[in-house]
């Protein structure tokens, strides 16, 4: 008899930056009400939201912190990037501008997490094909350089979304699973509920040249 | 660990653990890690227990980490049992033990293996001292729990350390509003997760596996940022549940199961006959079986000490009864004297079957004894709840209205508490109700009766049945059902045949033995008696019953689940606390030096909840604001709908002012909002200050030939940071001895005040002083204005808020030290730079020359020389706090002092 089934066992912290006006609140508001907030106001603090997933059979709550873009906020949103197990980090097709900024953004991603957070690149407005100022290629070989995961997505359609915050939490679980993220660390973005299950029906879901969870 | 040392470090003196476990407290289908354990104190009539349960936070446990939660005296209704559950005999499974007492049934877990052990002795043992121990109320002996008690009355809260929050309210609301209503519902929900549960089983063990539990930290804490509390499981849990239970009919169907429900009187008989002819009649195998006995024993032995040698036997010949051609396994055996009822599910069922628990309740003398009465098993099989009762109700014709009572009271005092809340017999399902009834045959004589037998006409003799005369009244077995009897009354035959009773009695044949039942889908295919079985006086009875159960699907219950959960997110974001501030960008103007500027926003609760708000410290920084800024409240409580005004003033001091002045900070900071358990929100605050020569430094102000405010903001700055010629504008202006603010200031004082009672004592007024800093500051009027005091005071001020003092820091500890030789206190000042020491040498001969008019001043030297030494010479001021004492103080006057008495021109 373990915990009910209703449980999740994981917690895992995520935070949204990018330039003010790419569309992070949308993202989030896509993400947790399946809906596009075309009239969403500006976000002057951080913003916060929750959904419970699935991974592998697993019930994850996703803990999301939408930081403000305004780039004179930039020194107080440092402070949230503490223990974020995931980093989303967004960029406007149509606006060159925000992508340029990336790398000023990634820079504070890294500097300011711990190794392990996973950070996951998103490209988003792709509904607005035809203002494209940023291509496809160009962002992929920025992930690819940067060690990045990235998708196009749109807050608007919905495109996309789920799967730039799953594949983000997968990355984590398999972090956990092989051993590189450790769960003690205080900083790991990531809470573990003791009572809920897990060993035997997950590790199939393993691929065979990783060793099972050692915790 | 042993949990016992925790413990023990919470008890008062005297007290102490005998013995502590680990265990699961079991909650409807949430398990919630608990300390169980034993306390002992030392009464007059010997040892006195109670047992303690405990919260816990943390694994392994420390004391700080347990709050109590349930505490049960050791006394007469104390009790534990271990429960028996064939379906969960896993060697190396928890052991399920319920523990009642003081009203409470609590059902634990204790893990496999010899510490539990040795606590269900310790508790074994501390019942078995009570028993032998005078009665309770001659000796009082519990007083010691009450401190306890008290304790857990205010813990059902604080357990949890997230009381107050959105879903807590949730919770609230909807067991105020809706729980009720679906609480008949509300227990078969517990089948929506028997599949999950199945899995579930075996995973227990991982929970040892090290890692760290939750660690809940209650948001808001001053120097978190980003912190948040998770809802607690125990909170979700009831909800995610409540609501499967509404969506149920998306997520299972019906599917038909064939039960088999019989009864049989057997007269306290050894089991001599097979009972195939009654348990394998048909040739489709059951899916279920139910069989109930009455009088199963009717040996002394049974009566007083529930024991049988009879059970034994019995279910041997009710095992090998069964149908051949399916594989059955036991579900639960439960008996109370000669009642006893079996229940058996073909195998490849068994795993669909949860939450399985028996009951029994007496009815005989003195409503205990278990002669008469009921005996019950529950269980959720797939997605419906099943309650099987079998019952032996009070015997002879007239008593019928005893019977309906025996029905009344077995309705009433059956209890399951496998669940949370505890269920009843009618909060299933599916009610299948079988026994010995003992309803005769009313108004009627025997002769009439046999002759309406012969000639099969039973629906004539029905009319006479006091059980369905008192069904249509609606006296008994209300909403059940039952299917039309067809055959012969089973009772009473003389054993070993097919003849009715011919003892002296003679008793009128009647339907004793029924088999009812309750629920929707729930369809009897045969109801029958089986007179091949002699060795009663009764004979037996079955009805087959087709019932549709709720079958889960799975995929459809994983969507619904999805959904569920889904809403309960979004409930839980709409549930998180919010707040709307009337301004978040605050721009003060001419900001000037010790000028308080104040400002108000509103913050109101927009929210659904109770919030409570904080302004929180910036990372790796130890005050949530700037010290120029001060925030009234920096935190609160709002309840939703209200508002709260913050006020947030600007005042720049002495302290800050020097900063400002020379651009090292500016009147700009970003106050961080933090709501407990939610977002937080940005306060972004502004002010252009207008620059002073006070807090300016001695060097700035020599390089300044007009007033300060006339010098260019980039300037002044340059100026500050000590690069007075390079940018200057004014190549041919050369610096000033002195800065003129004091030059003015003090030549105002030498011309208007040298004979002024009281000069440096008095205070002067607000206004002036602000007027004669305006006048510094702006070159206007030409003439400083105010009265002396004024003056004075504005001269103190000014000197106090320079930022490197007129004895330069570096050389305060220096003239402390030589302060009692004008000789070293002289060469000192001598390497002082020129703009600091020029300063010293004007003002040293102002009070020199002040005091050449002490008779008219009645100033005294030893009093100026106090007041200015603690000005001219400062510690740095992270260094103030250690040396600001009377001796150094005494020091600096002594200091200043000696260039009062003697001459002194650098
Ligand atoms: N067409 C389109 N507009 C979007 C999309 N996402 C956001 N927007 C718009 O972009 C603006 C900024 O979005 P917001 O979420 O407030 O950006 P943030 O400052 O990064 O949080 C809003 O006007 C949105 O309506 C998208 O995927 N497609
Ligand atoms: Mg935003």
């Amino acid at each position: 008899m373990a915990a009910g089934p209703y449980n999740y066992s994981y917690i895992f912290k995520y935070i949204i930056i990018g330039d003010m006006g790419v569309g992070k609140s949308c993202l989030l508001h896509q993400f947790t009400e399946k809906k596009f907030m075309a009239d969403c106001p500006h976000t002057i603090g951080v913003e916060f939201g929750t959904r419970i997933i699935e991974v592998s059979g697993q019930k994850i709550k996703l803990q999301i912190w939408d930081t403000a873009g305004q780039e004179r906020f930039r020194a107080v949103t440092r402070s949230y990037y503490r223990g974020a197990a995931g980093a989303l980090m967004v960029y406007d097709i149509t606006r060159r501008s925000t992508y340029n900024h990336l790398s000023s953004w990634l820079t504070d991603a890294r500097n300011l997490t711990n190794p392990n957070t996973v950070i996951f690149l998103i490209g988003n407005k792709c509904d607005l094909e035809a203002q494209r100022d940023v291509t496809y290629e160009e962002a992929k070989q920025f992930a690819d350089e940067n060690g990045l995961l990235f998708l196009e997505a749109s807050a608007k359609t919905g495109e996309n979304v789920e799967e730039a915050f799953l594949d983000t939490a997968r990355k984590i679980y398999q972090n956990i699973q092989d051993g590189s993220l450790d769960l003690n660390a205080a900083e790991s973005g990531v809470q573990h509920k003791p009572s809920s299950p897990r060993g035997t029906q997950l590790s199939n879901d393993q691929p065979a040249n990783k060793e099972g969870c050692a915790c | 660990m042993d949990p016992s040392g925790p413990v023990q470090q919470l008890l008062s003196q005297g007290e102490k653990c005998v013995s502590a476990a680990d265990a699961y407290l079991v909650q409807g289908r949430a398990r919630v890690s608990r300390v169980a354990a034993l306390v002992e104190t030392e009464t007059a009539f010997g040892p006195n227990f109670g047992f303690f349960m405990f919260g816990t936070k943390r694994m392994p446990v420390q004391g700080s980490d347990l709050t109590l939660v349930t505490v049960i005296p050791v006394k007469e209704d104390f009790a534990v049992e271990v429960i028996d559950d064939p379906s969960q005999d896993l060697l190396g499974s928890d052991v399920p033990v319920k523990v009642c007492g003081s009203g409470q049934v609590l059902t634990l877990n204790l893990p496999f293996g010899s510490k539990s052990g040795n606590f269900l002795t310790a508790l074994r043992r501390a019942i078995s001292i009570y028993t032998s121990q005078p009665p309770a109320e001659v000796f009082q002996p519990f007083a010691w729990l009450e401190k306890y008690e008290l304790m857990t009355a205010t813990a059902d809260r604080s357990d949890w350390p997230w009381s107050g929050t959105g879903l807590d309210a949730m919770a609230a609301e909807i067991v105020t509003e809706g729980f009720e209503d679906n609480f008949a519902d509300s227990l078969s929900f517990d089948d929506a997760a028997s599949l999950a549960s199945q899995q579930d089983l075996g995973d227990s063990e991982a929970d040892g596996s090290g890692l760290e539990p939750v660690n809940v930290s209650r948001g808001g804490s001053a120097s978190t940022m980003g912190s948040m509390m998770a809802n607690p499981p125990s909170v979700r849990e009831p909800i995610v549940k409540m609501y499967m239970l509404k969506e149920e009919a998306k997520y299972t169907h019906l599917k038909t199961f064939r039960i088999f429900a019989g009864t049989w009187n057997v007269n306290g008989q050894p089991a001599t006959e097979s009972l195939k002819a009654w348990l394998a009649k048909d040739s489709t195998p059951p899916d279920l079986y139910a069989v109930g006995f009455q009088e199963l024993d009717l040996s002394k032995e049974a009566f007083v000490f529930n024991d049988s040698a009879r059970e034994e036997e019995w279910v041997k010949a009710v095992t090998h009864g069964l149908h051949p051609e399916a594989s059955y396994r036991r579900v639960r055996l439960i008996r109370l004297v000669g009642m006893m009822l079996l229940v058996f599910v073909r195998s490849e069922h068994n795993k669909f079957l949860s939450q399985i628990e028996a009951q029994t309740v007496g009815t005989g003398i003195m409503g205990k004894m278990g002669n008469k009465g009921g005996v019950a098993i529950r269980f959720d099989f797939h997605n419906t709840s099943f309650c099987i009762v079998n019952s032996h109700l009070a015997a002879h014709t007239e008593h019928y209205e005893r019977r309906n009572q025996d029905y009344s009271d077995i309705c009433a005092r059956m209890q399951f508490n496998l669940t949370q809340p505890p269920l009843t017999i009618h909060k299933h399902n599916v009610v299948l109700w079988v026994g010995d009834l003992n309803y005769r045959l009313s108004d009627i004589e025997i002769s009439e009766v046999k002759a309406l037998i012969e000639k099969e006409m039973f629906w004539a003799l029905m009319e006479h049945d006091q059980l369905k005369r008192q069904m249509n009244e609606r006296s008994v077995f209300k909403d059940f059902k039952e299917a039309s009897v067809n055959f012969i009354p089973t009772y009473k035959y003389d054993p070993g045949t097919d003849d009715w009773d011919t003892s002296e009695k003679c008793r009128v044949p009647a339907w004793c033995d029924r088999v009812l039942c309750k629920g929707d889908s729930v369809s009897a295919v045969e109801y029958r008696s089986h007179r091949e079985l002699k060795l009663s006086d009764h004979k037996p009875v079955s009805c087959l019953f087709d019932i549709g159960v709720k079958v889960i699907d799975e995929d459809n219950y994983k969507r619904v689940f999805e959904e569920v959960i889904r809403k309960l997110d979004k409930l839980e974001n709409e549930f998180l606390p919010s707040v709307s501030l009337s301004c978040v960008d605050l721009k003060f103007e001419r900001i000037k030096f010790l000028e308080p500027q104040k400002k108000t926003i509103s913050i109101t609760n927009t929210g659904q909840v109770p919030c409570q708000f904080e302004f929180i410290c910036k990372l790796d920084e130890k005050e949530y604001c700037k010290p120029w800024l001060n925030v009234q409240p920096s935190l609160g409580f709002i309840m939703p709908g209200d508002s709260y005004p913050i006020e947030l003033e600007i005042y720049v001091d002495k302290n800050t002012a020097g900063r400002l002045n020379s651009g090292e900070d500016s009147l700009e900071d970003i106050l961080v909002l933090h709501l407990d358990g939610g977002k937080d929100y940005f306060v972004t605050v502004q002010g252009d200050f207008i620059p002073s020569c006070f807090g300016s430094s001695i060097e700035a102000l020599c390089n300044m030939r007009g007033p300060i405010r006339e010098v260019p903001v980039a300037r002044l700055v340059d100026l500050e940071a000590g690069s007075p010629s390079e940018t200057s504008p004014e190549d041919s202006f050369s610096t000033l001895p002195i800065p003129k603010e004091i030059w003015l200031l003090v030549d105002h004082l030498y011309k208007h005040a040298l004979c002024q009672e009281d000069l440096f004592q008095q205070p002067g007024l607000h206004s002036e002083i602000e007027e004669i800093r305006d006048c510094l500051d702006t070159g206007m009027p030409d003439t400083i204005p105010g009265q002396p005091h004024s003056v004075a005071e504005c001269l103190l001020m000014f000197l106090d808020s320079l930022p490197e003092p007129v004895v330069p820091h570096q050389y305060y500890q220096s003239c402390l030290d030589s302060c009692t030789r004008f000789e070293l206190c002289e060469q000192l000042m001598s390497q002082v730079p020129e703009h600091h020491r020029n300063v010293f040498k004007y003002l040293t001969a102002f009070l020199r020359e002040l005091l050449k008019y002490q008779d008219d001043n009645k100033r005294d030297p030893k009093m100026l020389a106090m007041i200015f030494g603690g000005l001219l010479l400062k510690p740095k001021p992270d260094e103030a706090k250690r040396q600001n004492n009377q001796q150094t103080a005494r020091r600096r006057a002594t200091f200043i002092y000696q260039f009062q008495v003697n001459p002194y021109d650098g």
